[in-house]
């Protein structure tokens, strides 16, 4: 198959964006940099958020920055996944050279999942339920690629 | 017919230049916790519908009422999304205003809340998708968007702004000076308003006709900032509103009204204006508001106006065609102090657009406070007994206006 470009426009405006994650997500991140992970649970229904959030939206009520906190583990439960020919990081790249699976985990503690590269899996190794871990990288800085993907719990 | 609408609250976050401190969704959260904590008797769960609205393409980020409606408390409940470029927040209020009048069996109270967060993206680019639809068939043509700001303007909406000051000038014989006193008047407002972004208490004319142009004849010293921030209002129904706080203020119009878009019909798809200060949508807004409120006489009737407007040329050219003062006369009103904080008719008491300046935000920001002036409740609050107050919005390139006019009777009794 091959590409079709109609025309490439010379005149193309370019702009960088990005978004301040916020409080909460701040604190979230910043725990990566020991190697944990944390949680925030409503004082009502008892639902823990990772990542964290300011609202319960089940039960429509605040989630104080300073209270609440609780510990997750980082090991869970593949809830979901999913299999692509294509780099995840990278859409214009063409095929990889391997297969990249992407799933849903549930970390022990928590009532949310997060999604997250499975790493060296086999398509056989894959089944909803299993037990996962975190990878992490080796020198963690606090942000969001601290956590390489999951490997077999 | 629809309901009697009131507004029972509004409620900000903090504005500044940059909210790194918070994401989108905190920032939204700060403005509606302030708005409930004023009607302590409302909890997120009253709410029985939701109105959201920002300019996207400023930050970048789309779609941002879906991700953050638990944030909102809007989970599970009917949400509805406004843009109008810079009317959004006015557009945002009228529409609050709709759900509640329109009698929905279910949905009496209505959270409207309409937010900036400009820091995250580029405002310029964002803005030249807006504002110059047409950028896409010059740059097809091989016209680079930096000589397309060097043939149209400086860029941005002062561009179009500029064209409205000279007119305006010329029309009514004033100087630079006259624009200055305008931004005094705005600045030294803000410094006792506590959300504001631009608080300046000892600011001279002198000091505003100090810097450099921008573009003739608006200085730097007369632009409004570009601000991050969130605003949120409250909206019920007359039975509900009187349990809910002390002075309801009730919606007696509302007004949204376009006239032609070209600026200067420099892409062949319009008329062009000849006049940028006529403003005719601002007048048949007015028109429409005024007279679904009663108001036989904008001037004698209005106690207090927080009007749109970045430019301090905007504030003159907008208290005129919104009726309030007769044409060319309201440079003398700021002159005489008839505007100010302790004047006969206060305008923009908040500090206004001039002083801060979340693009969508904005327009709501007009009406939250004029309502918040006839609650007693305004941060910087005017010392005469506001009964009536209007809140206008302006968007689009030279054309677009909102308006809501309120006030502490319903309208019925008024006819």
């Amino acid at each position: 198959m091959s590409e079709k470009i109609i025309e490439k426009n010379k005149g193309l405006v370019k702009a960088d964006f990005g978004f301040w994650v916020g409080l909460y997500m701040d604190k979230f991140y910043d725990t990566f940099e020991q190697k944990k992970i944390i949680g925030n649970k409503c004082q009502e229904c008892g639902a823990v958020f990772v990542p964290p959030r300011n609202i319960c939206g089940i039960c429509n009520i605040k989630l104080p920055l300073d209270q609440n906190w609780i510990d997750v583990s980082d090991e869970g439960i593949l809830i979901n996944y999913t299999r692509t020919a294509y780099k995840v990081t990278d859409r214009r790249a063409r095929k990889a050279k391997k297969l990249n699976d992407i799933g849903m985990v549930q970390l022990e503690g928590s009532d949310t999942a997060i999604v997250y590269p499975l790493i060296d899996f086999k398509e056989d190794d894959l089944k909803t339920g299993m037990k996962v871990k975190v990878k992490w990288k080796d020198n963690p800085t606090g942000g969001p690629s601290d956590i390489e993907g999951f490997i077999k719990g | 017919m629809g309901r009697q609408v009131a507004i029972v609250s509004a409620g900000y976050s903090e504005h500044a230049s940059k909210r790194s401190d918070v994401s989108m969704p905190e920032l939204v959260n700060e403005a509606i916790e302030d708005c409930l904590a004023k009607v302590p008797s409302v909890e997120l769960k009253d709410i029985d519908a939701f109105v959201n609205g920002n300019m996207p393409a400023f930050e970048g980020s789309n779609i941002p009422e879906l991700w953050m409606t638990d944030w909102m408390g809007a989970r599970n409940k009917p949400l509805m999304r406004v843009t109008t470029g810079g009317t959004t927040g006015g557009s945002v209020a009228i529409s609050g205003y709709y759900t509640v009048t329109a009698g929905i069996p279910g949905i009496d109270t209505v959270l409207a809340i309409a937010f900036e967060q400009q820091s995250q993206g580029d405002t310029s680019v964002g803005l030249a998708s807006v504002a110059y639809g047409e950028i896409s068939i010059l740059n097809s043509l091989g016209i680079s968007y930096d000589q397309l700001n060097r043939l149209l303007s400086a860029g941005a909406a002062i561009g179009v702004a500029a064209y409205q000051a000279t007119t305006y000038m010329s029309k009514a014989n004033i100087t630079e000076e006259d624009l200055a006193r305008v931004v005094v008047q705005n600045r030294r407002n803000a410094a006792k308003t506590w959300w504001a972004h631009l608080k300046m208490p000892d600011l001279t004319i002198a000091d505003v006709l100090d810097t450099p142009y921008v573009q003739y004849p608006l200085r730097y010293g007369m632009v409004c900032p570009a601000s991050d921030g969130a605003v949120a209002m409250l909206f019920t129904t007359e039975e509900k509103a009187k349990d809910m706080c002390d002075i309801p203020v009730y919606v007696n119009g509302v007004a949204s009204v376009a006239n032609e878009t070209a600026v200067l019909g420099y892409d062949g798809s319009g008329s062009a204006q000849l006049d940028p200060s006529e403003q005719l949508g601002a007048m048949k807004s007015a028109d429409l508001a005024y007279s679904q409120a009663g108001i036989s006489f904008p001037r004698k009737e209005i106690d207090y106006a927080e009007v749109y407007a970045p430019f301090p040329n905007q504030e003159l050219m907008w208290v005129e065609k919104l009726g309030l003062f007769e044409e060319t006369t309201a440079p003398e009103m700021y002159e005489t102090g008839v505007t100010a904080h302790k004047g006969e008719l206060p305008v923009n008491c908040s500090g206004g657009v001039n002083s801060t300046n979340a693009i969508a935000a904005s327009a709501m920001e007009r009406p939250s406070e004029a309502a918040l002036q006839i609650m007693g409740k305004a941060s910087n609050q005017v010392p005469k007994t506001v009964h009536t107050s209007i809140g206008s919005g302006w968007g689009g390139s030279l054309n677009l206006i909102t308006l809501m006019a309120m006030s502490d009777e319903p309208k019925r009794k008024w006819k």
